[in-house]
């Protein structure tokens, strides 16, 4: 009993945030609520960790929410993403809040009534967000974590549009439109599952969609509805993840909505529809054998990677540069799925974890920067950020180094891993080439970063003046740094369990 | 035996309102007037609700009369009486520009629904020509050729409310299959796909008021200043 009281507070505390702050007007009271709901989110997240740890799966209500080693791995990570975008999201709509007159941040009218509207939505819809995603992890019922992805979507259209340009409108046009089509691809997907479930289990009981039951019994289901269903469910949650060439929405979104759902949408939804991906993949590959989704799975990665290469290197916005630099590490983790055998799971959930920790850090350094300067060309500046910003700017470069995958950084392992299930499959042409891609964007990603912050001073009055927005950068860099000496005991074997759950014998 | 309780008979009248769907789809895409259009998904989701109701009576499967209520109260109802309002609001041009010209898009969607039939075909399994199976085989090819004629409508269209028309339409054949092939889903997941498909409509319809306001135009090829 106690161990399924971890389900239901991992799911009742953001929900509960939610509800509380859209009831309250004074923003530094939702400012408390926010910050106390992700600190107990987190502690829920690692109570349901070490339940797991000690019981191998936990169900709950006759099974509709099911927690296993994935789902906890995935319910940690986009706990810690929440936790660490709270203090910084503080700081940011503080910064905003002050200059929100002169600026004209709120679109025509910037009184404060206005401003504390907009404050309320974000503080009232991000852990609804943060619940959605919950939810996709610890749902069992296939349909109902495909309720919750679409959850994620609703829940951060508004949030996109948080500052009322045109641009952000045409963002979330876009965001709403594809993600509603990629959606109901998924929903589809979803359909023909059960379908080919419904020949074999029969009934109409709510279990003959969970996940649990499904797995055991995938051997048997029809086989041309499986292999529909799989490309469907990939076209899906594929363009929820930003898998080419269904990413165009991507770098809009990410550009526009501001900083702390930008990090939540790169880091914590992606990994939500990386998980349903890998969720359908296990059944799909009991049923057909591993080699018809792996090359599918293969394709599309490859496919990811190669078209972020060109946009990385020819970028102007440094956001959008963040956004393709999430695109490639989309396409990395589904190719490794894609190579499977042990290595691949494993590398997977390994550059999923480090990911998720190392990105909020490079989206926290551009955001400091575009508070200050005004804007987030890569053109405009002649460089220099470096005398601007003495705190944020060298985090900056070390962010960068982190995130392509430069030695000694953790990334670095998990991007060698993935190399190495490539090889263990036998497909040593695509890992040469995608090789060479990693190089590329190494190269592009460093040399637009490094033209950023190095050069002389401009002249341009200091920044980083506030503890709200250095501190996280500066705690998160210190985790980045000591994950690349040192991995913790009870996380790798999380992620080593997780992967487990991947690996399909054939 | 009455006619009422023979399945033939209820097959028979499956299939022939699986092809009143179609057909109204294929006249939404052949017809400018856009209150016509939400008018005619109306209509479409109404005969899906009546679909419902057929098959929940044939096969004793309760739950989806709950499904067809639901569709009949929401799709047929609400969503289209939204819809109009939104367009009486905004004071739109009451008419669709199709990028591509009516002849050659009603033959696009002949193709499509060719090639649904090609698909449906894969799925038929003589040996088991019962029940499910052989209901499955005509209404899922309906079902895939709603799915594809949505899709072409939503890249055909310029407009924002025509093509979440299309979405909407497309939305309408993943019903189709649900309640058809597998007799609806557990009925807590539907409850949340209706909820879910709401929400988006009032979304959208929203984001489509702002769109208006702002760039003065609902053309969604002028939203084009993101790039690269």
């Amino acid at each position: 009993m106690i161990a399924e009281m971890s389900i239901l507070a991992v799911l009742a505390i953001p929900l509960l945030g939610s509800v509380l702050t859209a009831a309250m007007t004074s923003p530094r009271k939702m400012e408390i609520v926010y910050l106390l709901s992700a600190v107990a989110s987190l502690v829920a997240a690692l109570w349901l960790a070490a339940e797991v740890a000690t019981h191998g799966t936990v169900f709950w209500l006759d099974g509709f929410l099911y927690a296993d080693s994935l789902s906890a791995l995935m319910v940690l990570l986009t706990s810690f993403v929440y936790l660490v975008t709270a203090p910084y999201a503080v700081g940011y709509f503080r910064h905003d809040e002050r200059y929100a007159e002169k600026d004209q941040i709120f679109g025509e009218s910037n009184d404060a009534p206005t401003s504390r509207a907009k404050l309320r939505k974000y503080y009232a819809l991000v852990p609804l967000f943060a619940f959605c995603m919950f939810l996709v992890a610890v749902s069992n019922n296939l349909g109902v974590m495909w309720v919750a992805v679409e959850g994620t979507t609703l829940a951060s259209i508004f949030l996109v549009t948080f500052y009322a340009r045109p641009t952000s409108l045409e963002a979330a046009w876009k965001y709403a439109i594809l993600g509603g089509v990629g959606l109901s691809m998924a929903l589809f997907g979803t359909v023909l599952t059960y379908y080919s479930a419904y020949q074999v289990l029969g009934g109409d009981s709510l279990s003959a969609l969970n996940w649990s039951v499904l797995v055991d019994a995938a051997p048997r289901f029809g086989h041309p509805a499986m292999r529909l269903a799989f490309i469907l469910v990939l076209l899906g949650y594929g363009t929820k993840a930003g898998l080419a060439p269904m990413h165009t929405w991507k770098p809009d979104a990410y550009s526009e909505a501001p900083i702390p759902v930008a990090i939540l949408m790169a880091t914590a939804v992606l990994n939500c529809s990386l998980y349903a991906l890998a969720r359908f993949y296990v059944l799909t590959s009991r049923c057909l054998g591993p080699g018809f989704a792996s090359q599918l799975l293969v394709l599309f990665g490859l496919l990811t990677v190669g078209i972020a290469v060109p946009f990385i290197l020819v970028q102007r916005n440094y956001r959008r540069l963040l956004a393709y630099s999430s695109i490639d590490h989309a396409g990395i983790m589904v190719l490794s799925l894609g190579f499977g055998g042990v290595l691949g799971p494993l590398g997977m959930l390994l550059h999923m974890t480090f990911h998720t920790i190392t990105k909020p850090l490079l989206f926290f350094c551009a955001g400091n920067g575009q508070q200050h300067m005004g804007n987030d060309s890569l053109r405009k500046g002649p460089g220099g950020l470096l005398h601007v910003l003495p705190v944020s700017a060298p985090l900056f470069l070390l962010g960068a180094l982190a995130v392509t995958g430069t030695p000694p950084f953790s990334m670095f392992q998990s991007e060698f891993m993935v190399l190495r299930a490539g090889f263990a499959a036998q497909q040593t042409g695509l890992v040469m080439l995608f090789a060479a891609f990693l190089v590329a964007i190494f190269c592009g990603l460093f040399y637009h970063v490094s033209q950023l912050v190095l050069g002389p001073s401009t002249g341009v009055p200091r920044g980083d003046s506030s503890r709200w927005k250095t501190y996280p950068a500066i705690g998160l860099a210190g985790i980045v740094v000591l994950l690349s000496f040192w991995l913790p005991a009870p996380l790798y074997s999380l992620v080593e369990n997780a992967a487990r759950i991947l690996v399909v014998n054939p | 035996m009455n006619f009422w309780q023979d399945p033939q008979f209820g097959d028979r009248m499956i299939t022939m309102m699986a092809a009143l769907v179609l057909v109204l789809q294929i006249m939404m895409v052949a017809q400018r007037g856009l209150v016509t259009n939400i008018r005619a998904f109306g209509v479409q989701s109404f005969l899906l609700a009546c679909i419902g109701v057929t098959i929940a009576y044939f096969n004793h499967a309760p739950h989806i009369y709950a499904a067809a209520a639901l569709t009949l109260v929401f799709k047929a109802i609400l969503l289209p009486l939204i819809l109009e309002r939104l367009v009486a609001k905004i004071e739109i041009r009451q008419e669709i520009e199709p990028f591509i010209n009516i002849p050659i898009s009603v033959l696009v969607s002949g193709l499509l629904t060719l090639l649904a039939y090609v698909v449906a075909e894969s799925f038929h399994r003589p040996d088991e020509a019962r029940g499910a199976a052989s209901l499955g085989h005509n209404t899922l090819a309906v079902a895939i050729a709603l799915f594809l004629i949505g899709f072409f409508m939503m890249i055909n269209r310029r407009k924002a409310l025509t093509q979440v028309l299309g979405l909407l339409c497309l939305e309408n054949g993943i019903l189709l299959a649900a309640i058809s092939l597998t007799y609806g889903m557990p009925l807590i997941v539907e409850i949340g796909i209706f909820f879910d498909v709401l929400v988006a409509a009032l979304l959208l319809a929203i984001l489509i008021f702002r769109i208006r306001e702002t760039f003065d135009s609902m053309d969604v090829s002028r939203l084009s200043r993101l790039k690269g």
